[in-house]
């Protein structure tokens, strides 16, 4: 009963084209979704807020105090804020900034692609030069430049990534298109005198799908490192916490001299658990895209 | 009296899938006289391939000889230890394979794969496997110059061609040819297949043709071999087995090709249903179930081969009654009653 | 020839390319929000003052000769003076392409050589205890922030261990007489050895998944089969025939992992107080002195076009199949 019960689960998630036969893939989703409820319950979770300067009992500023005194699960900050907290609530920012980063990402790419691929001619050539031209812009310097000239937001990763990163999912999406189009089906659809439209949603739109997934979750690993840095290089949102922010406050407060691993290591490996469920679960896509590759 | 050079002996070869033994072959006996082409016949997949490529024990890594012999010249290949293996590869035992262009590694020009060869296994100098890849070429009918090529640059029967150079290096006593000519146009086919034969002659070399192509049997070999879901059905003279057959899938195969010389006069006529699951074979002969001569016996007991002439070896319970079910497989009908 | 022929139009679009991003920059500088000359005037500079200052660096022509003059200028290697050090943008860029360079290639030189042997053991050794603990672990390494992992080998190498200089490239008080003399002292090398250590680590990942990758297809392929029925040694069968060709995606894929680095530099260079284009990009866009800002990110730009082109060069240089097509 229990196995026909996690079948049929299983069967619902294969529908989706969730890859759940991989385990690695099993491992990043159980770790997106712990994360996701973090974010979702930050403020029950989490014992302080996280930009509050506390004091401890006698009055005195709650600074860089050791893991484990006083209810700081993870110590303070030299101004005197609880770090565990701010691990929490960075959880929002990045999976705001990795969701939409990767969504925004998908979108474009996966668009331009299927115009390039499936119209050919000056569409094709007219996007694949914009992406040749996209490639030759250096990612990470384009995103400061933006961040520091625009107003400090969240956003501004997102907005760059959008404008940039299109380029790599398009041209995948582009060459898969194009064997798509010379498929029996399609011919045949078109020999029938289907619409483009009409062929793009109903024969090629579903085949692409997976390969936008997998191109998705890898650029919510993108994007949650280049917030990361831009935080840390000091041109993110002074308001929101983010483990970019953490870094760079810690980093700018001698922390690293002081042996503070409390303070450094953890928003460190915050990151690194969110980018690595985001390749497992795109290793998984790509045992599903790519059988052939067996593992 | 031939002399046997090499002789397959109750040959049973297993692949592990997932925790499934599949049986590739079963039972599979038969000789290789010296000096002759011995054609491998029979649908894909009824291990005609597999137990060739057995004979160079470069075979997949799930699969493994479970049972039986291999003798070449009088050695077990399938007892012999690795190192002694490898000594024998391609000095004595070369391989043909189907697709040159993927067999010939596609960084290095043709030349240099040849010196590998006869360098790294043949153990000539530098001068003298210069000397031998000129000749090599001359006798498979390339011109000289083109050894510095790569293979990509070759047109599909010239690489068949340098395939056949390469077999031939070092001068090996067998050749095992795997669908040599399936990939080519049929003219370019009859040209390999001609100088095949008349190298094998020349060079007094065996050869072991595997195909599904009865057309090509007929064309260029001594002997022939028919193999069925992994088990040998009827071997004997090639001339033997393509007029007399005693077993009716061998008269159903030859039914279903056209003929290489009469060129198609009569009707093709395939034979219906499809092989068995090798993971799951039926009880009895493995073809009963598309034999049109199926009798009780034939679905609960499977035939032993046996030697109804001198050297013709057919697996059939129906053997003695060959004349009469010759008559009847030539009729389009009897094919087209399969229960 | 064909090869050269590719090679040239390869090289036109190049120029279109770097036309692009050219002009890209120069709009994202100009039309951004605000006086560029913002930070530097002083509120109690006259008007007179001011514009003297803007016509000093050009900003009161109309933007369509602001920009041919930016080109021309371009043309002739010539980007303007930095608003801070009041001195030549491309002098001070000059100055500091050799540190990135050197952090570039060092890291990326190790991180392939690793990677490579690497790919090519997991591979060889498919299915292995080995290859189920390294896997994740090399996929953990692609997913750190590289100035984080930069901040663990400073926190624990330098200022705990002591074992290696906390920033910059040379001991403060030391003077080297020459370009050569600083490059090989054993202060600059272990200057070098954290920052480039940090992004050979973070690098190592892609050469060894390709590698790795490409050899499980390679030893797939018929001429592998071929050359074991051939007698050839394993060492024959897996470095001459499966590894050089798995090679080939790899080599081709270092020109464009430079390119990749380049932009890494920026956090990494930060982090080690390394004086290199990253960093010079991040204090002079902080400080907004775009001039400067300008230059390190047109160097950066140029390096990466460049590495994309020499990626799609090497590749028909190197695969038969299509030079001598």
């Amino acid at each position: 009963m229990l196995k026909l019960v996690s079948n049929g689960i299983r069967s619902g998630f294969r529908s989706l084209r969730l890859p759940v036969g991989d385990p690695f893939a099993v491992a990043g989703l159980a770790i997106y979704a712990t994360f996701l409820l973090a974010a979702i319950f930050a403020d029950y979770i989490a014992p302080f807020d996280p930009t509050e300067i506390l004091y401890s009992k006698d009055f005195t500023l709650a600074a860089d105090l050791p893991p484990g005194t006083d209810g700081h699960i993870l110590g303070t900050t030299s101004l005197g804020r609880d770090i565990f907290s701010q691990i929490v609530f960075g959880t929002r920012s990045a999976l705001l900034v990795g969701a939409s980063a990767a969504f925004m990402v998908a979108l474009i790419g996966s668009i331009v692609g299927l115009l390039s691929g499936y119209f050919g001619g000056w569409v094709d050539i007219v996007l694949m030069r914009l992406a040749d031209i996209a490639f030759g812009i250096p990612f990470l310097p384009f995103v400061i430049v933006l961040a520091a000239f625009l107003e400090p937001s969240i956003w501004n990763v997102v907005f760059a990534m959008a404008l940039v990163l299109w380029r790599d999912t398009a041209r995948v999406i582009r060459s898969q298109v194009l064997t798509l189009r010379s498929r029996g089906y399609v011919e045949a659809a078109r020999v029938c005198g289907s619409s483009d439209l009409k062929i793009i949603w109903r024969h090629i739109t579903p085949n692409i799908l997976p390969l936008s997934f997998l191109y998705g979750s890898i650029a919510i690993g993108w994007a949650i490192l280049t917030e990361a840095s831009i935080s840390f290089l000091g041109f993110g949102d002074p308001e929101a916490i983010s483990w970019g922010y953490m870094l760079q406050d810690a980093f700018a407060s001698q922390a690293l001299s002081r042996q503070a691993y409390y303070w450094f290591v953890p928003p460190g490996v915050a990151i690194i658990l969110v980018v690595s469920a985001g390749f497992f679960i795109s290793r998984g896509y790509e045992a599903i895209l790519f059988p052939k590759l067996d593992r | 009296m031939t002399d046997t050079l090499l002789s397959f002996k109750d040959v049973e070869i297993v692949y592990k899938v997932g925790n499934m033994s599949i049986r590739a072959t079963t039972g599979a006996s038969f000789d290789v006289p010296r000096g002759a082409i011995v054609g491998l016949v029979g649908e894909s997949g009824c291990g005609k391939t597999t137990l060739a490529r057995a004979v160079t024990r470069v075979i997949a890594d799930n699969a493994h000889i479970a049972h039986g012999q291999i003798l070449f010249d009088g050695i077990d290949l399938v007892s012999l230890s690795d190192r002694d293996m490898n000594a024998l590869r391609w000095r004595d035992i070369a391989f043909i394979p189907q697709s040159a262009m993927n067999s010939l590694d596609p960084v290095y020009t043709v030349e240099y794969q040849l010196h590998e060869v006869l360098r790294g296994r043949g153990g000539l100098s530098r001068i003298d496997a210069r000397k031998r890849s000129k000749e090599l070429f001359e006798l498979v009918g390339i011109e000289t110059n083109r050894l510095s090529d790569f293979p990509h640059q070759f047109s599909g029967g010239m690489r068949q061609r340098v395939a056949i150079a390469l077999a031939l290096a070092l001068n090996p006593k067998l050749i095992i040819a795997d669908e040599p000519v399936t990939a080519l146009d049929v003219i370019v086919q009859r040209q390999i297949l001609d100088q095949l034969r008349d190298l094998q002659q020349k060079l007094g070399i065996s050869v072991i043709l595997v195909t599904h192509d009865i057309s090509v049997v007929a064309y260029i070999c001594d002997r022939t071999v028919v193999m069925y879901a992994g088990q040998v059905m009827e071997s004997s003279d090639t001339r033997a087995v393509l007029n007399e057959p005693y077993h009716p899938y061998t008269m159903g195969l030859k039914n279903a090709f056209p003929d290489i010389k009469s060129a198609g006069t009569g009707l093709l006529t395939p034979i219906e249903g499809s092989p068995p699951d090798l993971a799951n074979p039926p009880p009895g002969c493995r073809f009963a179930p598309r034999c049109p001569f199926a009798e009780a016996i034939c679905r609960a007991e499977n035939p032993q081969p046996r030697e109804i002439q001198p050297q013709h070896i057919v697996a059939c319970h129906r053997s003695q009654e060959a004349l009469q079910l010759r008559t009847e497989a030539s009729k389009y009908e009897t094919w087209q009653q399969i229960p | 020839m064909t090869q050269f022929k590719a090679a040239g139009g390869r090289f036109l679009q190049l120029l279109l390319v770097l036309w692009a991003v050219i002009t890209i920059l120069f709009l994202l500088f100009r039309l951004m929000p605000g006086s560029p000359m913002a930070a530097y005037i002083d509120p109690t500079f006259t008007v007179e003052q001011q514009q003297a200052l803007m016509a000093q660096f050009g900003l009161d022509k109309p933007l369509w000769s602001q920009y041919l003059s930016y080109l021309g200028n371009l043309l002739q290697g010539e980007m303007g003076q930095s608003f801070r050090y009041k001195t030549p943008v491309s002098d001070r860029i000059w100055a500091l392409l050799p540190n990135t360079l050197i952090l570039t290639f060092t890291s990326l030189i190790i991180a392939y050589a690793f990677g490579i042997l690497a790919g090519a053991y997991l591979a060889w050794r498919r299915g292995s205890m080995v290859e189920k603990l390294s896997l994740p672990a090399v996929l953990t390494t692609r997913a750190m922030p590289e100035f984080w992992l930069g901040m663990v080998l400073l926190a624990i190498f330098s200022f705990w261990l002591g074992w290696f200089p906390a920033g910059g490239t040379r001991t403060p008080g030391t003077d080297y007489t020459g370009f050569w003399d600083l490059y090989t002292s054993g202060d600059f090398i272990a200057h070098l050895t954290l920052p480039a250590a940090t992004l050979a680590i973070y690098s190592q990942g892609l050469p060894l998944l390709l590698m790795r990758s490409n050899m499980l297809d390679v030893m797939k392929e018929d001429f592998v089969t071929m050359a074991r029925v051939k007698g050839l040694s394993n060492w024959t069968v897996v470095v001459r025939h499966a590894a050089r060709n798995a090679l080939l995606p790899v080599m081709t894929s270092f020109a464009i992992s430079v390119g990749y680095q380049l932009q890494g530099n920026v956090v990494v260079e930060t982090v080690f107080s390394w004086p290199g284009l990253g960093r010079e990009l991040v204090t002079a866009v902080a400080a907004s002195d775009y001039p400067l800002a300008q230059g390190a990110f047109l160097m950066i730009a140029v390096v990466v076009i460049l590495m994309n082109l020499i990626a799609d060069l090497l590749y028909t240089f190197l695969d038969p199949r299509v030079s001598h097509a």
